[in-house]
């Protein structure tokens, strides 16, 4: 099991930098002066190929390269080029905004998935419009979701802050469009889940020797459900601290995403970046944890990894 | 002692049972959920390809087009749904964002899963190096955040459908790609592999004449749901300024325009998403449905949100 543990991390360690040599080679790519962008009404040449000098940027492509790597293996992710200070300490913060939004957003779909999921397995009179209401979430992007819960408790019954900001109050529409999105994925895992461990021999055994209903649901049926469910809350954590764009841009939440979104704008390279590598640790960091914990609470997967 | 009568069941006439057993055979070919998904679809198709008879989605109807005060206008005979901030007529304007959104996901589709079927058959069938590098690269593009890395490819290139498909091309392929390698993992011991590798069949005939073959039904099953995912990223990256750009229609910058009036023209927020709901619907239905036909596929998941 540890074996197997250090060779995903090392996979891992190779995609993040796999990821983080691709940006930064596409960011080069991407046409526009960087210091152009810093001062756009430069008059002078002088004041640009200052700006160029002062950011290296005037060294070979290889050099900047090494430069930046070797920077980034001591844990520095450069300074930005407009805001001028670190790009860790900018992305902290940003980091932590959207750290809380996406908690919000996989505690919102693990209720509504896990609870439309519970009623499709336990009654299956309700199962089509369960799956109705699944193929429905599961076709609306989630800027659409978003847009539309504004509308709704926003404009008409005027029940949610309309305006942009990190609030308590500003979090519950945001954390719904994730919850409302991925709610499908989850339902269909727990309901999937559930009838096969409702169908199972262990099952009817618990019955026969006569186990209270609410018991067996919660040892025998639930904690099946509980492997696959990690999995899939480790995968959307991982991706929603990689930034969550489209909701961030929806509701103005200052989150690592919109940050990604703005910097992109100016030709910020280091923070782009920054925050792509965070991106990327952040999918692969609790990918690898989902693993581990699901090894724990399910001891068969343990097998079948080695 | 009154006896009731049981009466006994009548024994079912022969062509009743076979009736039954055929009526079921037919209906698991034809799930209502695949019915539904392509009737939706073909609707759709329709439309997109006498997009024009909708009338002109770019012309500008400042006079006409508008309230006095300047507000866009509801539903009407003259402008069945209403008319944007520019009084162009919002149906054309569909029209042609839903002939964007077909476009993207007919060729997108088609590019990112023969991409990802030729890297998932190439990485399973060559072992060694070729293997190992072919599945680190996926790993690199399943770990790259995605709307981010395709914010990225956006600042490459000028806004249009190429531009939206090159960027769905490149994050859409590596899912495929992992499917596909998974599926030779397990073929690939196999006796019919086996023995044509035997008798010394090379290793692009094996994997096209003998791989592909067997790995092609879960293509199929997977393609609704790729559509799927490229109309709803497509959306996205118009919505957010990095796929098509304004004045050419497509469903996700009309809902970006139709924002900046929700609160007084709900309708241009509205009339776009319905479609897209809808798009999206008739895809994933028509997956549901080959997945009830061929319940081995059920494992094909969903992938973009």
């Amino acid at each position: 099991m540890a074996r197997t543990m250090i060779r995903r991390l090392g996979f891992g360690v190779i995609a993040v930098l796999g990821v983080a040599v691709l940006s930064f080679l596409l960011e080069f790519v991407i046409p526009g002066d960087p210091a152009r962008a810093i001062a756009p009404r430069a008059q002078s040449a002088a004041v640009l190929r200052n700006i160029t000098i002062q950011l290296h940027l005037n060294r070979p492509l290889i050099i900047q390269f090494l430069d930046y790597f070797g920077q980034l293996f001591r844990g520095n992710l450069g300074t930005s080029y407009v805001q001028r200070q670190s790009v860790t300490s900018l992305i902290g913060p940003r980091l932590a905004t959207t750290g809380e939004l996406a908690l919000a957003g996989v505690i919102a779909e693990v209720i509504l998935g896990g609870g439309l999921g519970i009623v499709a397995a336990l009654y299956p009179r309700v199962r089509a419009a369960v799956s109705a209401v699944n193929l429905t979430l599961l076709a609306l992007p989630q800027f659409v979701v978003g847009l539309l819960l504004l509308l709704i408790f926003g404009f008409k019954l005027h029940l949610a802050p309309v305006t942009g900001g990190a609030g308590p109050a500003e979090i519950v529409l945001p954390a719904l469009t994730l919850g409302l999105v991925g709610a499908p994925w989850y339902a269909q895992i727990v309901a999937d889940q559930m009838g096969d461990s409702l169908a199972s021999a262990y099952v009817r055994t618990a019955v026969a020797k006569g186990l209270p209903d609410r018991y067996i649901l919660w040892r025998h049926v639930l904690r099946n459900v509980l492997s696959p469910a990690i999995t899939m809350i480790g995968m959307d954590l991982g991706a929603y601290l990689s930034g969550v764009v489209t909701v961030e841009v929806v509701f103005g939440w200052p989150g690592i995403g919109l940050l990604a979104v703005d910097s992109l704008q100016d030709l910020d390279r280091p923070v782009v970046m920054g925050t792509v590598i965070v991106g990327a640790v952040a999918v692969v960091f609790f990918n690898l944890v989902a693993d581990v914990l699901r090894m724990y609470v399910d001891p068969r997967t343990r097998e079948e990894q080695a | 002692m009154a006896q009731t009568a049981i009466p006994a069941p009548a024994p079912a006439p022969a062509d009743t049972v076979t009736e039954a057993v055929s009526e079921r055979s037919r209906r698991a070919r034809w799930p209502a959920s695949l019915i539904a998904g392509v009737i939706l679809l073909l609707i759709f198709a329709g439309i997109a390809v006498a997009a024009p008879a909708f009338g002109n989605p770019l012309q500008q109807n400042l006079l006409t087009g508008l309230s006095r005060t300047g507000l866009p206008l509801g539903i009407s005979w003259a402008h069945p749904l209403g008319t944007d901030l520019l009084g162009r007529s919002e149906l054309a304007r569909l029209a042609f964002g839903i002939r964007t959104s077909m476009i993207v996901a007919i060729v997108s589709n088609v590019t990112s899963i023969a991409i990802g079927a030729a890297v998932g058959l190439a990485a399973g069938f060559f072992r060694g190096p070729v293997e190992a590098i072919l599945m680190r690269v996926t790993d690199v593009g399943l770990a790259l955040p995605y709307t981010l890395a395709a914010l990225v490819i956006a600042g490459l290139m000028t806004a249009g459908l190429t531009r939206v498909i090159v960027i769905i091309t490149a994050l859409f392929w590596a899912y495929p790609a992992r499917l596909v390698y998974g599926e030779v993992l397990r073929l690939r011991h196999r006796g019919f592999v086996e023995s044509a590798d035997a008798i010394g069949a090379r290793g692009v005939s094996i994997a096209g004449r003998h791989l592909l073959p067997h790995v092609f039904p879960l293509l199929v099953t997977y393609s609704p749901l790729n559509a799927a995912s490229a109309v709803v990223f497509e959306a996205t990256l118009s919505y957010l300024g990095a796929g098509i750009n304004p004045p050419t229609a497509s469903l996700g910058n009309m809902i970006s325009d139709g924002q900046t009036a929700i609160s007084y023209a709900p309708h241009l927020l509205l009339v776009p998403a319905v479609a897209i709901l809808l798009i999206t619907m008739s895809f994933l239905l028509i997956g549901e449905g080959l997945k009830a036909r061929n319940p081995d596929l059920a494992r094909v998941s969903w992938l973009g949100r």
